[in-house]
Order: C-alpha cells, then sequence, then structure tokens
C-alpha cells in the first residue's frame, strides 16, 4: 500500500512530486538534475549538488509509505564521519511526528524537492564543519 | 448508524466501549491486526487472562457483553495491506462514521485519506508521551484534512515556548518522554474522544462544538504547559496549500482513470530516467 502500488501515491506523484521535480529540472545543467529510478515500491531521486566547493553525489529514496513519512537521503560521494551522519551516509535531518521545528517532515506542505534543499543546506554545513570543526546551525546540535 | 473504527488499543478501547454504549449505533466495523500483549494490560480494559488472544476478537466479546442487539464485524487487518484496501473502502462506504484510534502517521494519513473519498465525517484522539495531554480532533467532508491540522498544530500554534522536548521519541533524553502515558490520562483523553465523536453521531455534520481540535492538558510541564488541566480550543481552517487534500489545479490527474494514471505515471518517470 503506497507510492507506486496504490491509486493515491501514483496520484500524489502526478499531481505534486513529478511536476515539482520537472520545475526543478527546467534549465538546470544536465549534471545536477534530479533523475528518476524505480526499485520495487520505492522511488529513488539521483542528483548531483554543489553546495560550495565540491560537487556530491546523492540518492533521495521515496519509501513505499512516502509522503507519510519523510525520505532518506544519503550521500554517495564519501565523507569524512561527522555530527548529523548516520548509517550508509544517510542524512539525519527529520523524525517523523517530531515536536521540534527544525526536525519536523510535514507532509502537507513540504515535497521531495524540499529534501534537495534541505540535503544542500545539510552539505553547505558540512563544509563549514569540514573547514572550522563546529556544526553551523545550533538548532541541530 | 454504522461506526468505522481502526484500532483498539488503550485509547481505542475505551472510545469504542463509551460510543456504542449509545444506541443509536447498531453496526460497528473494527480494524485492529494485533494481539493483546502482556504489556497492555497495565492500560487496557481487558483482563491479564486475556493476553495472547486477538484484540479484534476480545473488543467484540466486551461489546457483546454489554450490548448483544449490536452488530460488530472485525477486519484482523493491518490498515495499510494493500490487500485489505478493497474491504475498508467497502466499509468506508457503508459506515455513517469513523473513528481513528491509530497510534502511528501512516495510519492516520491513510484513515483520513479513506474518510475524505467516502465523505464521512470522523474523529481522531491523540495522548502525549508521558500523559501530560492529548488532542481531539474532528473532521468533515470539504473540512480541514488531517494534514492540515497536524501541519498548523505543528508549525503556528504556539502553546509553549521553543526547545520543547521531543515527545515524539520515547526512550529520548528528557525523562519526561521516558514516561508512557498512564491509563488515567488514556481514558481521560478518550472520554473526550467518545463525547465528539457522539457530538457528531447526534448532530452530524452540523456538529458545531466551536472547535476543531481540542488540545487539553494534564500536567504542568516547565517551558511545554503552564496549567496543569487547561483546554485549548483550535479552530484550524482547511490549508489551500495543503499537498494533501487541496484538488490540483495544476494536473488532471485526479481526472484520469486508474489505466490513464498508469501510463500517465510510466511516461513521466521515463521522461525523467527511470530506464
Amino acid at each position: 500500500m503506497g507510492l507506486l502500488d496504490s491509486e493515491a501515491g501514483k496520484r500524489r506523484l502526478l499531481s505534486v512530486e513529478i511536476p515539482v521535480i520537472e520545475r526543478y529540472n527546467e534549465g538546470r545543467d544536465p549534471a545536477y538534475r534530479v533523475q528518476l529510478v524505480r526499485l520495487g515500491g520505492t522511488l529513488i531521486l539521483r542528483y548531483g549538488l554543489k553546495p560550495a566547493h565540491n560537487v556530491y553525489q546523492l540518492e533521495t529514496r521515496l519509501v513505499s509509505s512516502y509522503p507519510m513519512v519523510p525520505p532518506e537521503t544519503r550521500v554517495l560521494t564519501p565523507l569524512k564521519h561527522c555530527p548529523h551522519l548516520l548509517e550508509g551516509q544517510t542524512l539525519c535531518l527529520w523524525r517523523q511526528g517530531s515536536t521540534r521545528a527544525t526536525s519536523r517532515w510535514d507532509p502537507s506542505q513540504f515535497t521531495c524537492v524540499f529534501a534537495i534543499q534541505a540535503a544542500w543546506r545539510w552539505l553547505a554545513c558540512y563544509e563549514i564543519w569540514h573547514e572550522v570543526g563546529e556544526w553551523p546551525v545550533p538548532e541541530a546540535k | 448508524m454504522h461506526l468505522l473504527q481502526v484500532g483498539a488499543g488503550s485509547g481505542g478501547m475505551p472510545v469504542l466501549d463509551m460510543v456504542c454504549r449509545d444506541a443509536r449505533v447498531d453496526i460497528v466495523t473494527l480494524i485492529e491486526p494485533d494481539v493483546y500483549k502482556a504489556h497492555n494490560v497495565e492500560r487496557h480494559l481487558f483482563p491479564s487472562s486475556a493476553v495472547g488472544r486477538s484484540k479484534g476478537q476480545l473488543a467484540e466479546e466486551w461489546l457483546k457483553a454489554r450490548r448483544p442487539d449490536l452488530e460488530v464485524r472485525v477486519f484482523a487487518y493491518n490498515m495499510l495491506d494493500a490487500a485489505a484496501q478493497a474491504d475498508i473502502e467497502e466499509a468506508a462506504a457503508q459506515a455513517d462514521i469513523g473513528v481513528c484510534a491509530a497510534d502511528n502517521e501512516p495510519a492516520k494519513f491513510h484513515f483520513d485519506a479513506l474518510m475524505r473519498r467516502a465523505r464521512k465525517p470522523w474523529t481522531l484522539g491523540e495522548v502525549l508521551s508521558g500523559g501530560i495531554g492529548g488532542f481531539v480532533h474532528w473532521f468533515v467532508p470539504d473540512g480541514p484534512c488531517y494534514g492540515c491540522v497536524a501541519s498548523h498544530l505543528q508549525r503556528e500554534v504556539k502553546v509553549a515556548e521553543e526547545k520543547l522536548p521531543d515527545y515524539s521519541q520515547p526512550g529520548g533524553p528528557a525523562p519526561e518522554v521516558t514516561i508512557p502515558a498512564g491509563k488515567a490520562s488514556i481514558q481521560t483523553i478518550a472520554s473526550l474522544h467518545a463525547l465528539v465523536t457522539l457530538g457528531l453521531v447526534e448532530h452530524g455534520q452540523a456538529y458545531q462544538p466551536g472547535f476543531t481540535s481540542l488540545l487539553f492538558t494534564m500536567q504542568r510541564v516547565a517551558d511545554i504547559f503552564d496549567e496543569a488541566f487547561r483546554p485549548y480550543r483550535f479552530r484550524i481552517p482547511r490549508s489551500q496549500t495543503c499537498l494533501i487534500c487541496r484538488e490540483s489545479s495544476a494536473s488532471s490527474a485526479r481526472q484520469l482513470t486508474a489505466e490513464e494514471v498508469d501510463v500517465a505515471l510510466d511516461q513521466a518517470l521515463a521522461r525523467l530516467g527511470d530506464a
């Protein structure tokens, strides 16, 4: 019962997620466009980001129960061990139903492109941490 | 009146019990896949001797012992199970009112979508970790959906200071989130949930209690709730930007048949790189 195998999930993809991905890709350098890969009941977004000096390859997984559960984003490019990085280089971004403003995933307002923007912000923090040794977003501590 | 309820756990069972004592309710369809476990006994209506039995079956026996005339249908399915959807859709179409006592977000969103498609009113109760308070919400077709309500309450309503303990993470570092809600707290929110449900039974879609969501505090918690036993009443409007319930003007996806949706999706995925 999910994104790719239910009527509601498919309609959400067609009416919300795919249009925003197409808008994101419009006019963007091909190296940074989002590509979609279907893997069972999961839809994977593959893309590159360059928040500052370096280019990172990432994938964001929209699992079967997306958008009710947050997307999972991991960096494919090797990173140094750092704060807010989970196993498999998965970014620590949201917790389902969290009461903390910065930890919330809101399926009524957020799309998968928001997850890409969040990943960009995370990587920008990573680059600063890499230089100065401190994570620059206080509320994430 | 036909009631469709999901969940007969420690919060759902007292709601079911209280609502079904009303003689206007004559049919109940209960979706409950779980088995009664030893750790449930402390907070549940059922005795320890019932451990190991199906909660749905226990609920049916409980109701029939008090209302022999009540027709009880139990679906021992997980509500999100794809194989169960046809039965659940049919139950929603036949029901007059819904009660959601599920304890996870995907199930709440799924029940919301189900009841909106069936155009039936429904209610939802939520007890906060530690039993410090709880919410009761009611929904009608064309009103705010669960996504509108959850988004509004999380992002706009401030009933407390910033830097809240994260109550969504039982077992987390704040001591109060490690304490599960006690039976008295659960029963209090369940009673409010039952009262709101009975208000909908009485008045249908004309029900106007003066709020769409009720928060009732039960403990004073530093930086969270200034006072115990204080109600907060929220009138939450339908969000024009809600991605869950808004009618999409940008896409004709909602007018497509199921087959056309499959074709359009395959084409879109191919366009975006899916081989």
